[in-house]
C-alpha cells in the first residue's frame, strides 16, 4: 500500500510537480525500494516514448477546407458587415452632412454681409456722386434762373443760393453780376441781401464796394452801407464820402452814411 | 500578426478579423487532429473532425469567454469527439461495413507504434488526459478546465493514468 503512493507520486516527480515535502518523501523511498525505482526508471522510458512518438500531418484538404469556409463565413458575414458599414456611413454622413450645414450656413452669412457691405459702400459712393450731380444740377438750374428774362424768376434764382453755406466763384460771380447791372431794382437788392450773408469773401467785400459806386436806388444805397458798415469794411469809407460829397444823393441816404462812417473810422 | 498570442488573434477573430482563423488554424490544427487520431486511431475520421472543430471555433466565435485558447480549443475538440462516438454507439453498423472497417484498421495498425498500442488500451477518459497532457504539454490547470475537473484531481488521475499505460506499455513490449 505504502509503495502504491509513492508510485502515484513518480509521474509528477519526473515532471517536477510535487511540493518540497512530497519531494522529499519521495526521494528518501526511492533511496530504500528498488520496486518504484525500477518504476520510475519505466516511467522515464515512457516519457522517452513519448517524446519520440512522431506526429503525423493531417492532408493539406484539411486546410484548403477550412480557408474554404472562412471565405464563405466572410462572404454570408459580409451582408451583415455591409449593413454594419452602412449604419456606420450614415452616421458618419449625418456628421458630415451636418458640417455641411453649418459650412453653408456660415459661408451664407458670410457673403450676405460681404454683399451688404460693398452694397453699402456702393451706394454710398452713389449716393455722394448722385449729391454732387445734384448740386451741379442745382447749381446750373440757380444759374439760369439768374439769367431768366423774368425778373421774379430771377430773384427766386438769386435766393435760391441762401441754401449754399460755401458757394463757389460761379455762384458769387453770378450774384456780383446781379447785384451789379441787373436793370430790374427788386433783383439788385435781393443779390445784395444774399451776397450779405457771403461777407466773409473778400470777392464778395470788393464787390460791395463797387456796387457802392455804380448804385443808383436809394434803398439799394442803403443796404450796402448798412452790410459794410456792419463788417466794418475800412476800404468803403473813400467811395462813402464820395457818395457824401455828391449832390444827387439823397438825404437820408447821406444820413445813413454819415452814421456808418463814425463807427467805421 | 503573427506574433500576436491565441488569445488576442481570437479576440480579434471574434470582432469579425475571420481572417487571423487562418494563423491559429496553422499553429494548432496538427496538435488537434493528432489528438483526436489518438483518440480514435482513424485518419480520416481525424480529419473530418479536426474540420468540425476548427468550423465550430469559428461559428460560435463570439463565445469565446476571453480564457486560454488552446483551453478552449481543446473542449471543443474534445466535445465534437464525445458527439461522434455517443452517435457511433447507438448507430448500428451492418456487418459489412463493420468487416470493411476492421480490414481497414488491421491494415492502419501496422504504422501504430508500440505508445500508440499501448495508449489505445486505456479507458477513454485516462486515454484523453495523457494524450492531452504527454503530448500537447497542457498543464494540469488547463486540462482541469478541459475535463471540467480541479487541478489537484487530474493531476492524480494523470498520475495513475500513466502508471496503468506504464503496466500496459511495458507488458506488451518486454
Amino acid at each position: 500500500m505504502d509503495n502504491n503512493h509513492i508510485s502515484e507520486l513518480l509521474p509528477a516527480y519526473l515532471d517536477k510537480a510535487l511540493d518540497n515535502e512530497q519531494q522529499h518523501v519521495v526521494e528518501q523511498h526511492l533511496e530504500s525500494c528498488s520496486i518504484c525505482t525500477a518504476t520510475l526508471a519505466a516511467l522515464r522510458k515512457l516519457n522517452l516514448a513519448f517524446e519520440n512518438e512522431s506526429e503525423i500531418s493531417p492532408s493539406t484538404q484539411l486546410r484548403a477546407n477550412f480557408f474554404e469556409q472562412i471565405a464563405l463565413e466572410k462572404e454570408n458575414n459580409s451582408k451583415v458587415v455591409n449593413l454594419d458599414s452602412v449604419t456606420k456611413r450614415s452616421k458618419h454622413n449625418w456628421i458630415n452632412n451636418m458640417l455641411k450645414i453649418a459650412a453653408s450656413i456660415v459661408l451664407l452669412v458670410g457673403v450676405y454681409f460681404f454683399g451688404r457691405q460693398q452694397e453699402s459702400q456702393r451706394s454710398d459712393n452713389q449716393i455722394a456722386i448722385l449729391n454732387t450731380e445734384k448740386a451741379a444740377f442745382k447749381q446750373a438750374a440757380m444759374l439760369s434762373l439768374m439769367e431768366n428774362k423774368s425778373a421774379s424768376r430771377r430773384i427766386q434764382g438769386v435766393n435760391y443760393m441762401q441754401e449754399f453755406d460755401q458757394p463757389d466763384t460761379a455762384i458769387v460771380a453770378a450774384l456780383t453780376d446781379r447785384m451789379l447791372y441787373d436793370e430790374n431794382t427788386n433783383v439788385r437788392a435781393a443779390a445784395v441781401e444774399v451776397l450779405a450773408n457771403f461777407t466773409s469773401s473778400e470777392q464778395v467785400k470788393n464787390t460791395f464796394i463797387e456796387a457802392l459806386k455804380v448804385e443808383k436806388d436809394p434803398g439799394i444805397q442803403i443796404a450796402i452801407i448798412q452790410t459794410l458798415g456792419r463788417i466794418q469794411e475800412k476800404k468803403a469809407a473813400k467811395p462813402m464820402q464820395k457818395l457824401l460829397d455828391q449832390e444827387e444823393t439823397q438825404p437820408f441816404v447821406k444820413e445813413q452814411i454819415e452814421s456808418v462812417l463814425t463807427t467805421i473810422i | 500578426m503573427e506574433n500576436l498570442t491565441d488569445e488576442i488573434l481570437m479576440l480579434k477573430v471574434a470582432n469579425g478579423n475571420l481572417d487571423l482563423l487562418k494563423i491559429l488554424f496553422d499553429r494548432h490544427h496538427k496538435h488537434v487532429f493528432n489528438f483526436i487520431y489518438k483518440m480514435c486511431s482513424d485518419r480520416m475520421l481525424s480529419e473530418d473532425i479536426t474540420q468540425e472543430v476548427f468550423y465550430k471555433l469559428m461559428k460560435y466565435r463570439t463565445s469565446y469567454n476571453n480564457g486560454k485558447f488552446v483551453s478552449w480549443l481543446f473542449t471543443i475538440a474534445r466535445n465534437s469527439l464525445n458527439t461522434h462516438f455517443r452517435r457511433v454507439s447507438t448507430h448500428d453498423e451492418d456487418l459489412d461495413t463493420v468487416a470493411y472497417k476492421l480490414e481497414d484498421e488491421s491494415a492502419e495498425k501496422k504504422d501504430y507504434s508500440d505508445l500508440h498500442h499501448a495508449i489505445n488500451k486505456l479507458e477513454t477518459s485516462d486515454r484523453e488526459l495523457v494524450i492531452l497532457n504527454r503530448f500537447h504539454e497542457i498543464k494540469y490547470e488547463d486540462l482541469a478546465e478541459i475535463v471540467g475537473s480541479t487541478p489537484g484531481a487530474v493531476k492524480t488521475k494523470v498520475s495513475r493514468a500513466l502508471n496503468k499505460l506504464r503496466t500496459i506499455y511495458f507488458q506488451n513490449s518486454y
